[in-house]
């Protein structure tokens, strides 16, 4: 690797342009040897310059006649021999050259030292994504609106060609490159002081581990974002010191609990991956009743697990023997096809008051639905759906609820990158319970609104010039002065700090008298005017200067 | 015996000598500098320099520089005979326009042939 191969290519060259410059010398020397006669009939020598004009176009073949009088016979005759020895020389050198122009290699060590470039160029904070799939598209295009920049290291040449026709908002650089490679990692820039962080996604959690392992290794402070789906491989990313683990399946299982019994800590982290602050009469799952899953895969257990903490009646259906073995509580899994109506009509579907549709294939979770719903029209359907591009298919089956795993592993990895105050808070309101979650959100809508926005900021010298000189020169300021209005300091804006953190200390839903001190991370809701006026008031000193003297 | 070395080293040496050549005599005779040796000096140049082409080396890379100025002092030195052959005439004034240019050449040359002569000699036998 390196420039080594470049330096052959050109290596290669040599041999070609020597045969050019010896066939051309040989040809002009001859014509400027050879007598010839001019248009009065008198003797001349061509001159090296018109030698040299002549032998130019003859060997390119383009030939505009014979310069500058017309040749005699000796002159022909050498002529006649220069042709045949320039212009095969000019078509081997030229034919070399352009092959080797062209040259795989050369191309791919072109598009490297571009890559290279691109990367050193980049100065901003941005993230490695190890693979570019469908998830890390989504990830990247929804960073891109947020002017966070990404860098891709893929393996398949045909992907990064699909990179590189995306309109992305900004422009994200692409290596081919295996990412078991550690090389490959050097060259995205992870040793760079604004490389932020790694993610990596694939649908293999040795893959993940093995990523994780090496960026971890290779540069200690960085953030590694990890996909772990098996608890065993979840802990290992722990012990190597990834603090971000995906696991969509633990997101399913908490919010079946949530969606059953804490209905406004399902709302709140609903709102935080960018849906209303509403609960739609459909987002509430049936509290009494049995529920009946087919599938009992990852999917299965992570359900089982979140409807074991409501102690609510369920039961599974599973097609593999096997997979069925591995039950907890054997007496509660069926082992049948469940897209068969006698199946649905063992497990009682009749008093069913939900139907699940968790295996991995779309088609037979429709299936499922389908059935379930002709036996029993009053039955709470809830589909997965596994591949982003059936999604079509599923709205039109009016299923009241489906689980996107995609979706949920997108929704997390860019919760995490773009808005980490977010996702603490969220952990914060995991921890307090239902009751904190409705004051929270009662708090939101009574103060911005049913749809607020989110914001996180940082007080210093860069995201907030005039606080942070105000604050550093010893003058107290409030919570309260960022939620003032520009147009009129007695007025308040929509908005409503939800956490803010300073060093060790954390405050959930910081009350408006709590001094800022220099180094808060905060994290706002609100209207996106009351964020302009607060980041306003945070950069200009005079903003700062009206609001604080009311 | 590396033939590798034996051909660049051939290139590079007759290409300061045949400058020589063409840059001894009187600089204001042109007489005494012979056009069929200019002519060979630029290709024998030419060819020198695509023989340090793809280098690596640190040397390698002032080599390429040194004889890249050689081949564009020597050009000089052709584009002025052309332009006083065919448009000014041949005054002193050219004549020694391009002998000096010639001299020019020769210095990158004999630089070109130190710094060969240099690594040859660094080397372990």
């Amino acid at each position: 690797m390196g420039g080594k191969s470049l330096y052959l290519i050109i290596r290669q060259m040599r041999l070609p342009i020597f045969v050019l410059i010896v066939t051309f010398a040989i040809s002009i020397l001859g014509l400027v040897l050879i007598p010839g006669v001019d248009d009065q009939g008198h003797p001349y020598h061509l001159t090296f310059f018109d030698a040299f004009y002549f032998v130019s176009y003859m060997a390119s073949t383009i030939g505009f006649g014979e310069s500058p009088y017309a040749f005699n016979y000796p002159q022909k005759l050498w002529v006649a021999f220069c042709i045949y020895l320039t212009v095969t020389g000019w078509f081997y050198a030229i034919g070399a050259i352009v092959e080797l122009v062209q040259d795989k290699v050369l191309a791919e060590q072109l598009a490297l030292a571009q890559f290279m470039k691109r990367v050193k160029k980049l100065d901003e904070p941005f993230f490695i994504f190890v693979g570019y799939n469908r998830l890390n598209r989504a990830v990247i295009k929804k960073l891109s609106r947020q002017n966070i920049h990404s860098v891709v290291i893929e393996k398949s040449e045909e992907k990064l060609h699909l990179l590189k026709l995306e309109d992305f908002a900004i422009a994200v650089p692409g290596l081919l490159a295996d990412a078991k490679d550690p090389q490959s990692f050097r060259l995205a820039g992870i040793h760079k002081p604004n490389c932020r962080g790694i993610v990596s996604l694939f649908n293999d959690d040795v893959l993940n581990l093995r990523v994780a392992l090496t960026a971890k290794l290779m540069n200690r402070r960085l953030r590694v974002i990890a996909e772990a789906t098996k608890t065993s491989y979840a802990q290992n990313l722990e012990t190597v010191g990834v603090s971000d683990v995906i696991n969509p399946f633990a997101i399913v299982a908490r919010r079946v609990y949530s969606a059953i019994r804490e209905p406004s800590l399902l709302v709140l982290e609903q709102w935080l991956y960018g849906e209303p602050l509403v609960l739609r009469k459909k987002d509430r799952l049936p509290r009494k009743g049995r529920y009946i899953v087919c599938g009992y895969g990852r999917l299965g257990r992570a359900i089982e697990k979140g409807l074991k903490r409501t102690g609510i009646d369920y039961l599974f259906i599973e097609a593999d023997c096997k997979k069925a073995g591995r039950a907890r509580e054997p007496e509660c899994v069926l082992v049948g096809a469940a897209d068969d109506k006698r199946m649905l009509l063992e497990a009682n579907i009749q008093e069913a008051s939900c139907i699940i549709a968790a295996t991995a294939d779309d088609l037979l979770n429709l299936s499922i639905i389908m059935a379930a719903k002709r036996l029993n029209p009053h039955i709470y359907t809830i589909a997965r759906e596994n591949n982003m591009d059936d999604l079509v298919i599923f709205k039109g089956a009016k299923i009241d609820r489906i689980i996107e795993l995609d979706r949920l592993r997108v929704n997390r990895t860019y919760s995490m990158i773009a808005y980490p105050l977010a996702v603490r808070f969220m952990a914060l309101m995991a921890y307090r319970g239902e009751a904190w979650a409705a004051k929270v959100i009662e708090t939101m809508k009574r103060k911005v609104g049913p749809n607020p926005s989110r914001l996180e900021t940082v007080i210093d010298e860069a995201h907030a010039f005039a606080l942070h000189r105000a604050l550093e020169a010893g003058r107290k300021i409030t919570l309260q002065a960022l939620y003032r209005r520009r147009d009129d300091r007695c007025r308040f804006n929509p908005i409503v700090a939800l956490y803010l953190r300073r060093g060790e200390e954390e405050m959930v839903m910081p009350p408006e008298d709590t001094p800022l001190k220099v180094g808060d991370e905060i994290f706002f809701a609100g209207t996106p005017e009351a964020f302009d006026d607060a980041e306003t008031i945070m950069e200009n000193i005079y903003e700062l200067r009206y609001v604080t003297s009311a | 015996m590396n033939l590798e070395k034996v051909i660049s080293g051939f290139f590079i040496i007759l290409a300061f000598t045949l400058n020589f050549g063409f840059f001894y005599g009187d600089p204001t005779v042109i007489a005494q500098h012979s056009r069929y040796e200019l002519m060979a000096a630029i290709v024998i140049n030419l060819i020198a320099t695509i023989y340090k082409l793809g280098d690596k080396t640190q040397l390698g890379a002032v080599l390429l520089a040194t004889s890249l100025v050689a081949d564009i002092q020597l050009f000089g030195a052709g584009a002025i005979w052309l332009a006083g052959s065919h448009l000014v005439g041949m005054t002193d004034e050219i004549v020694t326009a391009i002998v000096s240019f010639s001299g020019g050449a020769l210095l990158a040359n004999i630089v070109s042939v130190f710094l060969f002569s240099a690594d040859v000699i660094k080397s372990k036998r």
